[in-house]
């Protein structure tokens, strides 16, 4: 599975989403059950998948997936 | 003090009935013991001795798995059985199916000593462990009532779908949450039956309200409470209750506990009233919860879920990785990834993140005790299930 896939699939776990909603330019104002259980949830989520943890700043400054990917990229996590 | 096996009346249904018509009281268990024979002679041993005549003793595990035995009086369940009869408009009915064990309070009183005490033919029946006995069975019925808990009804309809019981006229549910959404397909199956909703609990012995299934649309509607039967609920929502038709004495935690007719009893369950003078339900006591701030009740999403999944469903309480309480949801028979997905958008699209469960199970079949219900403690240490969807917590 690429990390493309696991991101979608993590993304979709947590705020239960259905794979038609799931765009990789979806914003967090879109989503509805991102809320701020949903921050940490999908904090938990990248760290057990990804195996980066959030900085409190860095949780709150995702806006959307493409945010998720720009910062996990810049770790070294790459997407392609 | 006359003991009486269930297992002993399947060959001598007769010891019942000359039990009932002596005077000496009695005690009805279960095929399954949850208890030993030294727990069960303390705990006899506890109950006073004016209460050793006259009187019939049931033991119930009900779903915390906490045996008690619950003592009943003869003339108070026979007043009952004449109240239900006119409540429940059983005059048509000649017969009586037991689809349930005799050792649980609901079939005891609704289905035996009604056809006792009204002279109606008592039908046994290995109920859905032999399906194909037990649709015959129904296929003979003439006039018939059966009684039902409601977490046989997707195991009814799964062994015996297709099939319709003309016979059937009188269709009764207690013992757990009501299949509201199952109505069609009961009236597919039982097109003659009227449906109706009981409640109480063994402390009641058994009946506490009714409804018919047509006066409300919602499962967690009990209805009225029997006439003589008083209600009301605390400042916890928890459901007290005083009845003229109630058990006398609980033996629990090693001490017999007599019930006066002063005495308001818990039911065990939440609810309130509405305007209408109707009950609902909000759950077991042991059944809501607060997580993160929020009040989260299991009957409530029990609803949720049984809208988008066909099956039987259970949860058991399980605190999360940082100490907060939760629940995991079970679903039978085995459900796969694909079919979890509308119980996973039913629930986001009913109820804010802390009501989640923290994880969807499924196993083949939900464990039961042996009135029926789910049993919760077993599910929990049950191994083999697998994990569909969890929370990233």
């Amino acid at each position: 599975m690429t990390n493309k896939e696991k991101l979608q699939n993590l993304i979709q776990d947590v705020f239960l989403l259905t794979p038609e909603e799931f765009r990789f330019d979806l914003k967090r104002i879109e989503i509805e059950t991102w809320d701020s259980f949903g921050v940490v949830s999908l904090s938990v989520g990248v760290q057990q998948t990804f195996g980066y943890h959030f900085k409190p700043e860095e949780a709150t400054a995702i806006q959307g997936v493409d945010d998720i990917i720009k910062l996990l990229t810049s770790k070294g996590i790459t997407f392609e | 003090m006359l003991i009486l096996c269930e297992k002993d009346l399947h060959s001598q249904p007769s010891r019942l009935a000359e039990a009932w018509a002596g005077a000496d009281t009695f005690v009805l268990l279960p095929d399954k013991l949850s208890v030993t024979d030294e727990w069960l002679a303390q705990n006899l041993s506890l109950i006073p001795h004016s209460l050793h005549r006259d009187h019939f003793i049931m033991l119930t595990s009900g779903t915390t798995g906490q045996p008690k035995l619950i003592v009943g009086n003869r003339e108070r369940s026979k007043k009952l059985v004449r109240v239900l009869h006119d409540l429940q408009d059983s005059e048509p009915v000649q017969e009586t199916i037991a689809m349930l064990p005799l050792s649980y309070t609901y079939s005891f009183v609704n289905q035996w000593l009604w056809s006792q005490v009204l002279k109606r033919r008592f039908v046994t029946t290995q109920g859905l462990s032999n399906p194909k006995s037990l649709k015959e069975t129904l296929e003979k019925a003439r006039d018939a009532m059966i009684c039902l808990v409601g977490v046989q009804v997707p195991l009814l309809m799964n062994l015996l779908d297709g099939n319709v019981f003309q016979g059937v006229i009188r269709l009764h549910f207690a013992g757990g949450r009501f299949p509201q959404e199952k109505l069609e397909e009961l009236r597919g199956m039982f097109p003659n039956a009227q449906v109706f909703n009981n409640y109480g609990c063994a402390e009641a012995m058994p009946r506490l309200t009714i409804r018919r299934a047509e006066d409300a649309g919602e499962a967690a509607n009990i209805g009225r409470p029997l006439p003589g039967i008083e209600m009301r609920s605390d400042d916890q929502h928890a459901i007290l209750f005083r009845s003229p038709y109630g058990a006398v004495g609980v033996v629990e935690d090693a001490q017999f506990m007599p019930i006066t007719p002063d005495d308001w009893t818990a039911s065990g369950d939440l609810g309130e009233m509405d305007d209408h003078g109707s009950w609902c339900l909000l759950g077991r006591a042991s059944e809501v919860f607060k997580r993160h701030g929020e009040k989260v009740s299991l009957s409530s999403l029990a609803t949720t879920v049984s809208g988008a999944w066909s099956g039987q469903c259970a949860f058991y309480r399980e605190a999360d990785r940082t100490g907060e309480d939760g629940c995991v949801l079970a679903l039978a028979p085995e459900a796969t990834s694909e079919s979890v997905k509308p119980v996973l958008m039913a629930l986001r699209k009913h109820h804010p993140r802390a009501h989640w469960p923290l994880r969807i199970e499924t196993v083949a079949t939900l464990p039961l005790l042996s009135n029926g219900k789910t049993d919760i403690r077993s599910l929990s240490s049950l191994p083999n299930k697998t994990a569909l969807w969890q929370q990233h917590i």
